[in-house]
């Protein structure tokens, strides 16, 4: 009590002025995203309803031409809804395979769980041209995979600058985020909770149903939302395995923007992509909000 | 199914995964040191000739010293800022503190790719253009500051202010307790943070894309351009470069302070 006395004075002694320097470590990081993060957002969005001109990148015209453009045309909508199947099929796969490594890192003990988080977090650190170009090496017309199946007498399968290979890819990087967001919601369950049904005569498969699957459902969902949004805006892997057979919105935004400098109408297909992934997210944690309300928090 | 099978079966899905996960970075050092104008099976002999054309290539070169220096300046800037806001957040702020984390983490959340966007469109509306280092140096230090942020301030939440205390009531001056106790304590996480925004930067493709101008290209976006047109092993030989990087980055990591002692803090 009187400690707490004793400081509440020195509080007031203390000088108005004494409180600012402190704000110093904050101004200039501070100032520095309000510049060139918050404002150029703010920008972004005014420019999707800005006009297009003639000789100009654009004019001070307020529309809404720019979204109605982008909504109106059945081109988009169909590389949209590729966009968003891809990014879906990504987030689904990195689950089916992640789990299993997020469940092996996670009951992991002793010297084996920091080489395996190491051999994890190993491809975090590598750009994602890297590997997509490990990638075309593997799976390329005169790749190993192929080298591989034409040794073995079968025809040679079309891998990359498709759909199947894009997907590879995704999955691949996408997959230790996965990973990480399962394995630290599987580190939470104690294990007396699954001894306890194993105990009860619970064989494992139904232990783990019943009991891990479930426990392990918030972690799940967490790294389905990372996966889904990254999955979302990749640009290199859908150029590098996909060729230009596989289309998708965040190469059609640069496009738009690089090579036709149409400013209003990329920011607005920006936007669009934007606001629709928001929408999805938004029924996404409403449902699973429903679906997991009886774990206790 | 018998429990040893059953054990046997799950080890030989895990070992699987790994090498998906590792494979193709595998691939492309292999390939660099591979003698052979593509990869076959058996490789044909080891050869450093792909380094050769990679050192003989000017614009990779180029690039490569382009990208060692911007992720230079970025590391200094965005540790410097980072590092800063993370102090006032962790120590100052009050009721804004929620606030302020969500803002300086925020980078983190959006995709890099809009953030190039948006960036792009605010150099141009401005009049200012792409040209020259400076978009690509703001760029990238607004995607490293996160990283810088969320290090250090996890190490300053597990700080312990009564040695700070100590010190300054032994007669020490804020500087000199600031620079004898504090920084030394609080180095790990500074020093981390510092070097993930060295590789953040470095291997950073997004925004770099709508920010690099001609004769300011950095080594993933000449990878990138020039894997688009052929893939032959020169591209490997960069790609192993940049990866030595990382391992590089890692190994220093380890030295200095212990891979066991990078945590993140934050809201997560």
């Amino acid at each position: 009590m009187a400690h707490a006395a004793e400081l509440g004075r020195r509080e007031l002694r203390r000088p108005l002025w004494s409180v600012r320097p402190a704000v110093l470590l904050l101004l200039p990081a501070g100032l520095f995203l309000v510049v060139f993060f918050l404002v150029p957002y703010l920008n972004m969005v005014r420019m999707s309803f800005l006009t297009k001109a003639q000789g100009a990148a654009f004019t001070n015209v307020m529309t809404l031409e720019n979204y109605l453009r982008v909504l109106g045309d059945a081109f988009y909508w169909r590389v949209i809804g590729r966009t968003f199947w891809l990014a879906g099929l990504t987030t689904v796969f990195t689950v089916l395979l992640g789990y299993p490594l997020a469940y092996a890192i996670a009951r992991a003990s002793g010297p084996r769980r920091p080489i395996l988080l190491m051999l994890l977090l190993a491809p975090l650190l590598v750009g994602a041209v890297v590997r997509s170009y490990g990638w075309m090496i593997l799976l390329g017309r005169v790749g190993l995979i192929n080298q591989m199946l034409r040794a073995l007498g079968w025809r040679e399968a079309e891998l990359m600058y498709n759909t199947l290979g894009v997907l590879i890819g995704l999955v691949h990087v996408y997959l230790p985020f996965m990973v990480l967001a399962v394995a630290g919601a599987l580190e939470q369950i104690q294990a007396d909770v699954e001894l306890a049904a194993r105990s009860l005569g619970a064989s494992p498969w139904r232990t783990f149903w019943r009991v891990t699957w479930p426990l392990s459902l918030p972690g799940v969902f967490s790294g389905g939302i990372l996966v889904f949004v990254l999955a979302l805006s990749a640009y290199v892997i859908p150029i590098l395995l996909g060729g230009n057979n596989v289309l998708v919105m965040p190469m059609l935004v640069v496009q738009m923007l690089l090579d036709a400098f149409n400013w209003p109408l990329g920011s607005a297909m920006a936007m669009v992509l934007f606001g629709l992934a928001c929408a999805v997210l938004w029924a996404y944690v409403k449902v699973m909000n429903r679906a997991l309300r009886w774990i206790p928090r | 199914m018998n429990a040893n099978l059953r054990q046997l079966g799950f080890f030989g899905v895990v070992v699987a995964l790994y090498v998906f996960l590792l494979a193709p970075i595998a691939i492309v050092v292999i390939a660099a040191f591979n003698a052979g104008e593509y990869l076959r099976f058996p490789p044909e002999g080891l050869s450093l000739r792909w380094f050769g054309r990679f050192l003989g290539s000017e614009p990779f070169v180029r690039a490569f010293w382009f990208s060692l220096k911007l992720a230079s300046m970025v590391t200094v800037l965005s540790t410097l800022l980072g590092g800063a806001a993370a102090f006032y957040v962790v120590r100052h702020a009050g009721r804004s503190r929620d606030l302020l984390q969500l803002f300086f983490v925020a980078p983190l959340q959006l995709p890099a790719i809009l953030t190039g966007i948006a960036l792009l469109i605010f150099f141009y509306s401005l009049g200012l253009g792409t040209r020259g280092m400076a978009g690509l140096l703001i760029g990238h230090t607004v995607v490293s500051i996160p990283y810088v942020f969320l290090m250090v301030g996890a190490v300053l939440l597990r700080f312990d202010r009564t040695l700070e205390e100590a010190a300054r009531s032994l007669g020490a001056s804020a500087w000199t307790s600031f620079r004898r106790v504090t920084l030394p304590l609080i180095r790990g996480g500074v020093i981390s943070g510092a070097l993930f925004a060295f590789i953040t930067s470095f291997d950073q493709f997004p925004v770099s894309l709508l920010l690099v101008s001609v004769g300011n290209t950095t080594l993933p976006i000449q990878l990138f351009d020039y894997l688009r047109f052929s893939f032959d092993p020169t591209a490997a030989a960069a790609s192993t470069v940049s990866v030595a990087m990382s391992v590089a980055v890692v190994w220093l990591i380890d030295r200095l302070v212990g891979l066991e002692q990078v945590t993140w803090g934050g809201p997560r």
